[in-house]
């Protein structure tokens, strides 16, 4: 076949996916009817094997080029992921979130102990040298445990709030995004955070205030430290997959875990709207002490057991697994 | 032609027909990025504005003022980065200066960016430029231009304007000057294909080349014709005008392919 007659015969078609692709908007074909989108796809795969013939008999003609771009405009309107939606929103944090939080279960206690090591370090520096407390620790905290005035609440507690929540989520992305750099920046933060309640706790300890202080963290901090240990785990992540993609590329094996290491964090990330409220509202408040040493508890337990429990089935279905190919034994 | 020269990456699409995008320059990407800004920085200046409106009203106290203030840097960072995010979720991977650019955002393996992988890249946005720049630098030596954000989600902005219209992409029709028909058949036309034909009707579609050009190119051509159609010495095809020999091929090719 001439390439005039081989133009002539299947332009008419180029020029309806042509016309097709201008009718989608924002890069979906959402607005068409499900026949209009039936016949994008015939289009579609008629136009990729005119794409195909057009290569092998005139590789370097204009038109291959053209037939080229054409598919290469109209495949991602067809080819896509599940499309996100408003009712995935239930079903994610009901089973998809907790199922990943425990399939990536080895990074969540790397992270877990990359803070633990934070605390020590923190609280055996203070025991060492305790004259630097007052460098580590403001001593108007010390002054206001004293008076008993820790529980006085905060002022304009919404703006409180808003600036506590916007914080946290800012650590808990960097922490995700610190992944990047190998999760160097991610380890830092979580020791970081560590060493800091180390400290407080430490000459909080030394001073003799443990139950005005531990009433003063928990009823937030349960919810915000776990959070915190989450999205770095999602940093150690990324982090892993860079340095030990296994038999994957390096950027195969970041991309495979990062997609569903991001659903993670913002997931998790979401809950610190809750502790920044708690922080707000509730620890400075003149509850009891033990009042919000119950609210913690009763947070930390409705967490942990929606986290390990919710989302298992009977039979041990490996259905949210990260996929990260299986280590090479050494 | 023109995408012969750029980067471009092979897809191989479930019809086992390969693809090619053609991959954003560092150049496009980061105008695309200055006229984005044009949008994100008034954008963010009025919400932080907004806020500070807000703040006054209800803020009782200099504690709260201080909460706010400092709230006030979160918000504008989440604005910003949070512009970048939701144009590009809204709009299938254009924001407004990637549309300007013709540029779009789709993951490597040709299929359109989903919500979790425009995620991952404008999180990670915040290392890409919050690390001294560090994403143009990778950008600058990555072969695809990808910066952190697109390795770590497995996207790659590619060109997603039409390079060539139909119009320009159909050759014009070859031009017969030196005879009325395709002439006595010629031996050996069995030994060319396709390629040969698109290269005679190429030559044949330009008669606005000089006359010395078009003689000294059709001397050649049908050198190597009589070369590859193995004719014998004494064969009368020798004997003919180069041009008229070309034309006849050609007809004769047209001919057997109908």
């Amino acid at each position: 076949m001439t390439i005039d007659a081989f133009i002539a015969e299947r332009r008419g078609r180029w020029a309806a996916l042509e016309s097709a692709i201008k009718t989608a908007k924002r890069g979906r074909l959402r607005n068409q009817s499900a026949s209009d989108i039936e016949h994008f796809g015939l289009l579609l795969r008629q136009t990729s094997s005119d794409l195909a013939i057009a290569r092998r008999d005139h590789p370097d003609a204009p038109i291959t080029e053209y037939l080229n771009a054409l598919c290469a405009r109209a495949h991602p309107l067809l080819y896509r992921g599940r499309p996100w939606r408003v009712g995935a929103i239930g079903p994610f944090f009901a089973t998809a979130l907790p199922r990943s939080f425990r399939a990536a279960w080895p990074y969540m206690v790397a992270s877990l102990g990359l803070m633990v090591i934070g605390f020590i370090a923190g609280w055996v520096a203070v025991d060492l040298r305790p004259d630097l407390r007052a460098s580590l620790v403001p001593s108007s905290l010390f002054d206001e445990m004293a008076r008993g005035q820790i529980g006085t609440g905060v002022q304009d507690a919404p703006f409180a709030a808003a600036f506590i929540i916007q914080n946290n989520i800012r650590v808990a992305l960097i922490s995700f995004a610190g992944g990047m750099l190998l999760g160097i920046p991610t380890a830092l933060v979580l020791l970081s955070n560590g060493w800091m309640l180390g400290t407080v706790a430490a000459a909080v300890h030394l001073g003799g205030y443990d139950y005005q202080f531990w009433s003063l963290i928990v009823p937030h901090g349960v919810l915000e430290l776990s959070v915190i240990v989450v999205s770095g785990g999602t940093g150690l992540m990324l982090g892993d997959a860079i340095l030990r993609p296994g038999d994957l590329r390096r950027t195969e094996a970041l991309a495979r875990v990062a997609v569903r290491a991001v659903l993670l964090v913002l997931g998790a990330a979401s809950l610190l709207v809750i502790a920044g409220t708690l922080e707000a509202f509730v620890s400075p408040s003149s509850l009891p002490d033990g009042a919000k040493l119950a609210v913690g508890a009763t947070v930390g337990l409705l967490l942990y057991s929606w986290l390990l429990l919710a989302g298992r089935t009977r039979r041990r279905r490996p259905s949210f697994r990260f996929d990260r190919p299986a280590e090479t034994p050494a | 032609m023109d995408s012969g020269q750029l980067d471009t990456i092979s897809v191989k699409t479930s019809d086992n027909v390969t693809l090619g995008y053609s991959v954003a320059g560092l150049g496009s990407r980061l105008v695309a990025q200055i006229l984005d800004n044009l949008l994100a920085i008034p954008i963010t200046l009025i919400a932080v504005l907004l806020y500070g409106a807000l703040a006054n009203v209800f803020v009782t106290s200099s504690e709260g003022a201080g909460f706010a203030d400092a709230g006030a840097g979160f918000f504008a960072g989440f604005v910003y980065f949070g512009y970048f995010f939701v144009a590009e979720a809204v709009t299938g991977g254009k924001t407004p200066g990637k549309s300007a650019m013709g540029l779009r955002v789709i993951r490597v393996d040709g299929s359109a960016a989903d919500f979790g992988a425009l995620a991952v890249r404008n999180v990670i946005r915040v290392v890409d430029f919050g690390v001294v720049l560090i994403g143009i630098v990778i950008m600058f030596f990555q072969p695809q231009t990808r910066r952190l954000g697109d390795l770590g989600a497995g996207t790659i902005v590619v060109r997603d304007r039409a390079m060539v219209t139909l119009a320009a992409a159909v050759s014009p029709p070859p031009i017969i000057l030196r005879t009325p028909d395709a002439g006595p058949h010629i031996d050996g036309l069995d030994r060319i294909g396709s390629f040969e034909h698109d290269a005679l009707r190429v030559f044949l579609s330009r008669p606005g080349l000089s006359q010395k050009l078009r003689a000294d190119l059709a001397a050649d051509i049908a050198r190597r014709l009589l070369d590859r159609l193995g004719l014998p010495p004494g064969a009368p095809e020798r004997l003919w005008p180069p041009e008229l020999f070309i034309e006849r091929v050609y007809l004769q090719l047209d001919q057997r392919h109908p």
